[in-house]
This record gives structure tokens, C-alpha cells and sequence, in this order.
């Protein structure tokens, strides 16, 4: 990706992640904030591992997007930090929470509706005619599974698959304290060419 | 360091395969690697304690074919020259298992690409007279899974679903 093509995203997606802020400080009641951890094309034996690799399993909600920008969304967690949100959600003291039921499951897919939604919402419309249609979200599914597992998965769920992926991965601070939570979009071909100008597509996406 | 201090090659006796890779270990060891959509394809030559492991993403390269364990139709016959490279064997007599081919997400209509992986592998195994002595595909749960090189058994963790074990 070019300097120039990678200057240009950065900014769409800061505008994304600054929506995605102010819908989840809301949702939650409280300070909140998503920033935009890395931006970067990956080869996808790189790309399939970015959850990491531990043997424990994670806690994710995927959104299929389609529309002005398609792709897949994660929203992933680690458990105890998934089930904390979940805590935080159903206003009860932090480790509450202890399995995946269907109030803490619901509370984590809303979540991922919210911020998911915000955040490509805005990226929409920093784009400007080319985000006029806007996104259609499919509704979230929770999963929990092994990290790569997961990447995997939503690898897979592209139409085109190349070996480079566009990659944008988003970190949490809840209260001004990191969350183990990160949202990543992983753009189908459609939506790297609506994100970038031609001259700008990183190569092989 | 005088050429006879040189070590021989030795096996990994852990060996974790990426996504569209192949590893492949003889003599001892164990391979692994963690499946969701992708189909783990195991290779066994017994008599020669070699195995073969190709992590398989797509079930046709469409003429692409590189890396040759990403697709279906590469990856079988790549694993096997592998193998008999690793065994200093012009041919192997092998059995096949396979592991994955799960529906991670339920977005896409038609056949699910897990799925479609499992049929393409079975086929090309079928047409080389390569007999499937063990399989765990399907689901909707990633798989981790590790390969002992001497017997060719292969330990399966399906996500939140305990352990199995293919011999």
C-alpha cells in the first residue's frame, strides 16, 4: 500500500472509529473510546493469525457487510473481557459473568451492531457519492472458538480470496483502561475499491 | 565447526502448519495446526514413520496453484511428492485423514466452502487410490489438531467440545 493510499484510509477509518466512540460511551453509559490500533495488508497466513495463537478460545460477533463498503466484521473478545462488557451492559458488578449465556450473549451482539454499524456508517460518509448507498448489515453471530479459528473463518467469508489482505484493526479503552476487544473489517474486493481510488489499491487485494 | 560436527537434519518434534502451508516430518514428531472452514489433509506412510500435512483453504486453484497447499487439487499431490522426498522414496503406500471443512459463519448461501473443500479432497484422494481412514469435518466449531509422525494418529480438540482421536 502506498504512502498516499495508506494516509487516506487512516483517515477514513479515524472518522469511523470516532462514531464508533461516541455510539459505544453511549451504549455503555460511560467514557469510552475505539482507536485505530493498525491499518496494514497482510499476507493471509499473517493476517489469519493477528487474534493471536493461544489455545484458549475467544469470544467474537461477525457481520457480514454489504453495500457501499462490503466485507466482514469482528468484533472479538477473551472471555473474561467479553463476559466484563457483558457485566457492564447488564449493570451488574464486573464478574457477574461467568459462562456464555443468552442474556450475556445478546448483550455482546448488540454491541457488535452498534459499534460495528457506527463505525462503517461514518467511514460511509467521509466517502462521500462512493458511501451514498450506505451498509447493509447482516445480523451478528456469536461465536466462540479457537483465534485462528475465528480469523479463519472470516477469511473465508470473502467472495474473492487473494493472498493479501486489507486489514484494519481497532482497540478498546473503556474508562480509560484498555479492554482485551478489538474490532477488525476485513473489506471484500468491492469494498477496497470503494475505499480506495484506483491508483491507490494495495496490490493483489 | 568441522563438517563431521554438523548435526543431521533433524525432525521438529513441533511443527505448526499455516494456513495454505505444508509441513511434513518423518522418522518422530508431532505436526500441527488449527482448522475452522479449512480442512486439515494428513498423509501417513506408516512404514516409513512419514507424515504429511497440508492445510487446505479452497477447493480449486483455477490455474493459480501457488502455494501449492492453499487449494485442493495442488495440495494432495504436493503433500505426496513431499512425502516421498522427506522418505527418500521414489513412491509411498499412504492413508489419508481430514479434519475441519466447519461452517464458521452462516452468511453465504449454497454449499458451504468447508464443505466444498471436503468433497474436493475426497475426490482427488479417491481418484489416486488413496484410502480415508479417518475424517472429522463438518460442524460449526474450529478444530486443533496434531499429527504424531510415528503412527500417524491424529488428536482432534473441537472448540468447546472435547478431544477425539483418529488412529
Amino acid at each position: 500500500m502506498t504512502d498516499d493510499s495508506n494516509h487516506r484510509l487512516t483517515a477514513l477509518f479515524h472518522h469511523g472509529a470516532a462514531d464508533a466512540s461516541s455510539a459505544l460511551a453511549k451504549w455503555l453509559g460511560r467514557p469510552a473510546t475505539l482507536s485505530v490500533e493498525r491499518l496494514e495488508t497482510l499476507p493471509i497466513e499473517e493476517a489469519a493469525a493477528v487474534m493471536g495463537s493461544s489455545e484458549t478460545l475467544i469470544c467474537g460477533c461477525a457481520m457480514r457487510i454489504d453495500g457501499a463498503i462490503g466485507g466482514l466484521l469482528l468484533l472479538a473478545a477473551d472471555d473474561a473481557a467479553g463476559l466484563s462488557l457483558a457485566d457492564t451492559l447488564l449493570e451488574r458488578p464486573t464478574g457477574t459473568s461467568t459462562a456464555w449465556g443468552e442474556l450475556e450473549r445478546s448483550a455482546v451482539i448488540e454491541t457488535a451492531n452498534i459499534v460495528g454499524c457506527a463505525y462503517l456508517n461514518a467511514i460511509c460518509a467521509a466517502l462521500g457519492p462512493a458511501g451514498a448507498d450506505g451498509i447493509l448489515p447482516s445480523p451478528p453471530v456469536f461465536l466462540r472458538d479457537f483465534p485462528e479459528a475465528v480469523m479463519e473463518g472470516v477469511l473465508m467469508e470473502q467472495p474473492v480470496l487473494s493472498d493479501i489482505v486489507l486489514l484494519a484493526r481497532t482497540e478498546f479503552r473503556i474508562d480509560g483502561t484498555p479492554v482485551a476487544c478489538g474490532l477488525v473489517f476485513l473489506p471484500d474486493a468491492a469494498g477496497v475499491a470503494a475505499l480506495l481510488p484506483p491508483s491507490g489499491n494495495p496490490e493483489g487485494t | 565447526m568441522s563438517p563431521a560436527d554438523v548435526p543431521p537434519p533433524q525432525p521438529r518434534s513441533r511443527d505448526s502448519v499455516a494456513i495454505g502451508q505444508i509441513g511434513v516430518a518423518t522418522g518422530s514428531g508431532v505436526l500441527r495446526t488449527f482448522v475452522g472452514s479449512c480442512v486439515a489433509l494428513v498423509l501417513h506412510a506408516r512404514s516409513r514413520r512419514a507424515a504429511g500435512l497440508a492445510h487446505v483453504m479452497l477447493p480449486a486453484s483455477n490455474g493459480k496453484g501457488t502455494p501449492p497447499g492453499k487449494y485442493a487439487d495442488t495440495a494432495v499431490a504436493e503433500t505426496l511428492r513431499l512425502l516421498c522426498e522427506a522418505a527418500g522414496e521414489q513412491s509411498l503406500s499412504c492413508t489419508a485423514k481430514l479434519v475441519g471443512g466447519a461452517t464458521m459463519f452462516a452468511f453465504q448461501s449454497g454449499i458451504p466452502i468447508g464443505e466444498q473443500n471436503v468433497l474436493a479432497l475426497e475426490r482427488i484422494l479417491g481418484d489416486l487410490g488413496i484410502p480415508i481412514t479417518g475424517r472429522i469435518c463438518g460442524g460449526s466449531h474450529g478444530r486443533r489438531l496434531a499429527v504424531d509422525v510415528v503412527t500417524g494418529a491424529v488428536t482432534v480438540e473441537t472448540a468447546g467440545q472435547g478431544t477425539e482421536t483418529l488412529l
